[in-house]
């Protein structure tokens, strides 16, 4: 099984991700913002991260700016999910892909399955 | 890999209720979470529905979850004399569920993750909560059922549908579920005396214009009919005013003559007087004069078709002839319990399908008579008028004068002066125990004219209009006495009949 983190700290939204995902056949884990997400990576490392730009505490640019500064974490793919457009991101932050929010299940599914190879269920 | 594609919320989901997606300006924003609310009888039911066979018939699939006592099968039963009710959508493209016992047994969290696998697993575009005080009443706290409106929201975001909250008035102005929700629309029965007007308002609409305020609507066999207020959808005339100085024939040359050509085209008009001094012969001269490039339209509430016909006929007037040259029809409405906005939606929605040119509105009260609020018809008639003349209609109104004889002229609606352009005032005079019938032109505006009075006669020929008149004075009291003898003589109706 598959496992992925979602980090957003729209307790409403990462629910929501969190059941649709589960649904599909994947391990969920949950943070609330990028220091928690951190943590949960350092504990379990998962297979794809959805990680929200703006956050409290830590947000997605620097959790995914020490994610690319780990070379035991570089590797693993981030999904930067935010309301601005891709474009309006600082040239630093380099995500492997981008949902413009609000997205659809089909697309979230889109780009997950893209980026693991496939669906999570047969 | 590229930026998402992701469809941003702006698209529409027409709700396919005449006239309420122009108060919506195009429909529900997709992806949005709308609450209808009303009290009972309201018609949120009939509009949720007409909202979802109209979706269906678009393509779109549809989910209906009831939370309430009432079964499908009573449901439908209701539904189907409808004529938007097509049964060939159920079940493939619409859904009705109930989740009644999930919300009994499972409380919100077992009820929003029915909603979330049911309308993804139907793949609906649009979703209908039907009774959702039921959710209220079975949260814990108000924090809860907010927390339950929020998830909501993100799952239509998600599963990329619309949804349709359903619910009974609130007795809170502001409830926490309206600042969840994207838009709210309240649907009212009001009782104004004896009669009832239903209404519907939008009270919230986020991301999206719309025309505030209240609008009538009824339902009908075809469903809901949204009348939007006259004034709000006109604030702004539909067009430039192309400010045309072209003369329109009254149908009458002695009149054009004082008009010095006839009426400005695209002008509006009111013809003052008391019953029986020939208001509706003068708007019967004018419409014979419809033509192919001036189709002509009488909109009248008391006269009926078949006797203005024969009016007409009596005038020497063929009206019959020029309708069924297609030149020029009548809509008549008896004036009973009329909703106004229906009056003048209808109007402009003929006046734009048949070209009319030439507007004849027997009876301006009629208009009046229609309107639950009467402090209203001064900003309808200016809205109605502004629309007419960027249309290019000249129009004449006829507005009745209640005493036949009178020192002091009051006009019935307040502010119409100065809605309209032209004012020609019909009269009886008295002398010498004969009561006789005086045309005056008491206003023409940004235009010269003959200001005089003159004596005119109905006749098998139509209005016979004197070259003047000068045989008596004080008339405008209602009360003539002979003119002067040191006056000089000139040729009028009046004078000959009066020696």
């Amino acid at each position: 099984m598959k496992t992925l983190l979602v980090v957003d700290d729209e307790v409403g939204i990462s629910d929501a991700l969190s059941e649709v995902l589960s649904d599909e056949g994947f391990l969920v884990l949950v943070a609330r913002n990028g220091k928690e997400g951190l943590e949960r990576v350092a504990e379990k490392r998962p297979d794809l991260i959805l990680l929200d730009y703006m956050m409290p505490v830590v947000d997605g640019r620097e959790m995914l700016k020490a994610l690319q500064g780990d070379s035991a974490y570089r590797d693993i793919p981030v999904v930067m999910m935010s309301a601005i457009s891709r474009s309006s991101l600082p040239p630093d932050c380099k995500p492997t892909a981008f949902l413009l929010k609000p997205f659809g299940i089909d697309r979230l599914l889109a780009v997950v399955g893209q980026l693991l190879g496939g669906p999570a269920k047969p | 890999m590229s930026e998402s594609m992701t469809e941003r919320p702006q698209d529409r989901v027409p709700t396919g209720v005449p006239g309420l997606d122009i108060v919506l300006h195009g429909g529900f924003l997709r992806r949005g979470v709308y609450m209808l609310q009303g009290r009972p009888g309201a018609g949120k039911t009939i509009l949720a529905n007409q909202v979802c066979f109209h979706q269906a018939a678009q393509g779109g699939r549809v989910l209906y979850v009831t939370l309430l006592a009432e079964t499908h099968d009573r449901l439908l039963f209701n539904l189907e004399p409808l004529t938007f009710f097509d049964t060939s959508r159920i079940p493939e493209q619409i859904t009705y569920l109930s989740a009644f016992s999930t919300l009994e047994e499972g409380g919100l969290k077992g009820l929003l993750e029915v909603l979330r696998r049911e309308a993804r697993a139907h793949k609906a575009t649009l979703l209908v909560v039907d009774g959702l005080v039921t959710v209220e009443e079975s949260a814990q706290t108000k924090k809860d059922f907010k927390k339950f409106i929020h998830d909501l929201q993100i799952h239509a975001h998600l599963i990329g549908c619309t949804i349709l909250l359903l619910t009974s008035a609130s007795a809170e102005m502001v409830g926490p579920e309206h600042t969840m929700v994207d838009g709210v629309l309240e649907l009212f029965d009001n009782r104004l005396g004896r009669r009832a007007e239903r209404e519907l308002e939008v009270k919230k609409f986020r991301g999206s214009g719309y025309l505030r305020g209240g609008h009538a609507f009824q339902i009908t066999r075809d469903g809901i009919v949204v009348l939007p207020r006259i004034e709000a959808l006109l604030q702004e005339p539909s067009r430039e005013d192309s400010c045309k100085t072209d003369r329109v024939s009254t149908g009458i040359a002695q009149l054009d003559r004082m008009l010095k050509g006839g009426l400005p085209c695209a002008s509006t008009s009111v013809i003052f007087g008391p019953t029986g001094a020939g208001k509706t012969t003068l708007g019967l001269h004018f419409l014979n004069e419809s033509s192919r490039s001036e189709p002509g339209l009488l909109f009248g509430f008391y006269e009926t078709p078949p006797r203005i016909f024969l009016k007409a006929r009596a005038l020497g007037l063929d009206l019959e002839k020029k309708q069924k040259q297609g030149v020029f029809d009548m809509l008549w409405h008896a004036p009973t319990e009329r909703i106004l906005d229906g009056l003048g939606n209808e109007l402009l929605a003929v006046v734009r399908e048949r070209g009319v040119k030439r507007l004849f509105i027997d009876g301006v009260d009629g208009f009046q008579k229609a309107a639950a609020h009467p402090d209203r018809i001064s900003h309808f008639l200016a809205a109605l008028t502004n629309e007419l003349r960027v249309l290019g209609v000249t129009t004449l109104y006829t507005n009745e004068l209640q005493q036949l004889f009178y020192q002091e002229v009051r006009l019935p609606i307040s502010g119409i002066s100065s809605l309209v352009e032209n004012i020609l005032f019909l009269r009886f005079v008295e002398l010498h125990s004969r009561l006789h019938r005086l045309l005056s032109v008491i206003k023409m505006r940004d235009s010269d004219y003959d200001s005089s009075l003159r004596e005119f006669r109905i006749t098998s020929r139509g209005i016979e209009l004197a070259d003047t008149f000068l045989g008596a004075e004080s008339i405008l009291t209602g009360e003539a006495k002979a003119a002067s003898p040191s006056r000089p003589k000139r040729r009028s109706l009046l004078k000959k009949r009066s020696r």
